[in-house]
């Protein structure tokens, strides 16, 4: 299947230091990627140069079959785009906010309840943006990004500090983008959203791609799996973490036989553990 | 470059404009300034003396009478009419004309002819009033002036000082919603990161700051328009007047972008403009205080469309008369664009630098934007 949005050696130097060195990727229609890196790992400036604030020192990009930033207005059109901020007008109403997007991208025609409605917003449209918390404000940027029914879209920390409710009305949104076509790229720092998800991660540090597969695989091949099995003995709580590729065999089964066990529970390798693996430190 | 974005971008910024402190404040403060200036020093309320006349025949009176300088004019039916509109002080006087009254003047009969005054009117509209009144009536007849009246003027020389404080005021009224209230749109647009969201839809820089400029120029004139009306400022040749704040108001709006593009966020664009200020309101001083030398306002742009604005509307020009200021001013509109241009890719330079935390790699200088 041909790819919604190709890279190519992307390249870019802030004076002497260099936030994106050599980042290629692919994502295909219908698949969600996660960039995932700690602040300062070349994300930021990586989707900008995507999304057409940014041009390329070198490499190349293409989207949709169309060039940026050659062709920047055209994919533009094509595109939605969240960013972390809420970057909104507060004393226009959450509709009159959609209005004028809508006009800019030519989709004056959009059905703007049903966005709204899609966000959970159907009934404070007519409020002022200046009046919404900020989930209302995270998720009538979604809208906003979904109003030319876009072909990629870019979400840059889509849930950060959001109430539990609103971050999940947002995952699901992102799900059925997915499920609809749409190639999605998303940052975020929340390992637990990206491996719900992503399809693909890429991990990315110091301007470099680390990784980039399947975070089942990321999982498999850079974490560990184990047995951790909690038992009383002389009158005190013991814990043991058995490596599953060691393997079981014996120690697990001695200890699955003692009268004394009290939990066992199996655990793997989170793609926070894969990080510090990869990058030799923590992600933050 | 699209039009209709454009459009639609200014079309936001004027929705948005009644909720905005600056917006209001721009087109607000010149207003009250005017009636200030005009309520202190006169004129604002002052109307012209009022002249009712019948015509009980076909006087020529009554059409000379339509041409007097200074003079409200009113023609009416019956006597009864007049009479009724004097004794309400409606009208400072009343004028009947019996029919046959030009030709007896013509003979030499010396009609009768009542003029009827009404007793709230000020002395001095009375004086002005019956001075007309019997001019016109030399005219009729025929009449030489039986001398040459030479007007010496004595005091302070020149015009009075509202008339004087004029272009200040046509000055201020053009400079903040023309240039202020496009640079805070544009500042306030980077203050909530709506400018980045803007620029990642199909909308451009050039098509931001076009619409924004659109935004001020609009404001500019109309509230340049307002503060002439109400000075009772546009000569014999408005075209003229509206061609001057026009340039005034683009070459305002050219200024305003560039410190909008320029200034990180409000605090910075009002320090700006501050400093600023001081090159676009010093040609006023010049028309405040006639005395001194005039050469230094040559040097500052505003006053290319001020001082025709000034020589149309207040002293009375016409448009031949200033057609070299307004060129130069057109040109200085012209050689603004450049700047103006290169400080949207400025702007944009800035707004991939983004604002992100400290330390973070991204928040540098780029050194490549995309135009």
């Amino acid at each position: 299947m041909a790819s919604a949005l190709h890279t190519t050696d992307l390249r870019f130097v802030y004076g002497d230091r260099v936030a994106v060195d050599g980042v290629s990727f692919a994502i295909a229609p219908g698949e969600v990627l996660g960039l995932l890196g700690p602040n300062g790992a070349g994300k930021s400036t990586t989707i900008k140069m995507l999304i057409g604030l940014l041009r390329p020192q070198a490499g190349s990009i293409e989207i949709l079959g169309m060039a940026m930033p050659q062709q920047r207005t055209a994919i533009q059109s094509r595109i939605g785009v969240v960013f972390e901020e809420k970057n909104l007008y507060p004393t226009l109403t959450g509709r009159e906010n959609l209005a004028f997007f809508a006009r800019l991208f030519g989709r004056s025609d959009v059905d703007l309840d049903h966005l709204l409605e899609r966000v959970g917003l159907a009934t404070r449209g007519r409020d002022r943006v200046s009046d919404y918390s900020k989930g209302m404000r995270q998720r009538l940027t979604v809208a906003r990004a979904l109003l030319n029914r876009p072909d990629v879209l870019f979400l840059d920390e889509p849930t950060d500090g959001l109430d539990p409710v609103s971050a999940r009305s947002i995952r699901t949104l992102i799900r059925e983008e997915a499920e609809r076509g749409v190639a999605v790229l998303l940052t975020t720092h929340d390992m637990y959203e990206a491996d719900e998800l992503s399809d693909r991660v890429a991990f990315i540090d110091e301007g470099r791609i680390l990784a980039l597969e399947a975070p089942e695989q990321l999982k498999l091949r850079h974490g560990q799996r184990a047995v951790r099995v909690r038992y009383r003995e002389d009158g005190q709580v013991k814990e043991v973490a058995i490596p599953l590729d060691v393997a079981a065999g014996g120690e697990l089964q001695a200890l699955m036989g003692r009268e004394d066990l009290l939990t066992i529970h199996t655990e793997e390798a989170t793609l926070e553990d894969v990080f510090v693996e990869l990058a030799g430190r923590r992600l933050e | 470059m699209s039009l209709a974005r454009t459009w639609s971008i200014l079309r936001k910024d004027l929705r948005l404009g009644p909720r905005s402190p600056v917006v209001l404040w721009a087109l607000i403060v010149p207003i009250v300034l005017t009636v200030l200036i005009r309520g202190v020093f006169g004129g604002l309320f002052a109307d012209q003396p009022s002249l009712g006349i019948v015509d009980e025949g076909s006087s020529a009176i009554v059409a000379a009478a339509d041409h007097l300088d200074g003079v409200d004019v009113r023609v009416l039916p019956t006597a009864g009419d007049v009479e009724v509109e004097v004794t309400d002080g409606r009208l400072d006087a009343g004028l009947v004309l019996p029919a046959g009254f030009d030709e007896a003047v013509r003979t030499g009969e010396r009609p009768a002819l009542g003029l009827w005054l009404s007793g709230e009117s000020l002395p001095v509209d009375r004086s002005v009033l019956t001075v007309a009144v019997l001019d016109l009536v030399r005219e009729v007849a025929g009449d030489e002036a039986r001398a040459s009246v030479e007007v010496v003027d004595v005091g302070e020389a020149g015009l009075p000082i509202d008339l004087r404080l004029v272009p200040l005021l046509v000055l201020y009224a053009v400079a903040i919603p023309g240039g202020m209230v496009p640079a805070s749109s544009l500042v306030e647009e980077k203050e909530h990161g709506t400018l980045q969201a803007l620029l990642t839809s199909p909308a451009s820089v050039g098509e931001v700051l076009l619409a924004k400029g659109a935004f001020g120029v609009l404001l500019g004139m109309i509230a340049g328009l307002v503060t002439l009306t109400l000075n009772d400022a546009f000569g014999v040749a408005p075209l003229a007047v509206v061609l001057a704040v026009a340039l005034g108001a683009v070459m305002m709006a050219e200024l305003g972008l560039m410190l909008g593009s320029w200034s990180r966020d409000t605090n910075t664009l009002f320090a700006a403009w501050k400093a600023v200020g001081i090159i676009i309101f010093l040609p006023a001083v010049f028309f405040v205080w006639p005395d001194l030398p005039t050469w230094p306002a040559y040097l500052m742009p505003a006053y290319y469309f001020l001082q025709p604005a000034y020589a149309v509307g207040v002293e009375g020009a016409g448009l031949a008369d200033v057609g070299v200021e307004l060129a130069i001013g057109f040109g200085i509109c012209l050689l603004l664009l450049p700047p103006v241009a290169a400080m949207g890719r400025w702007l944009q330079v800035r707004l991939a630098a983004g604002r992100l935390p400290a330390g973070d790699a991204d928040d540098q200088p780029p050194s490549t934007t995309v135009g």
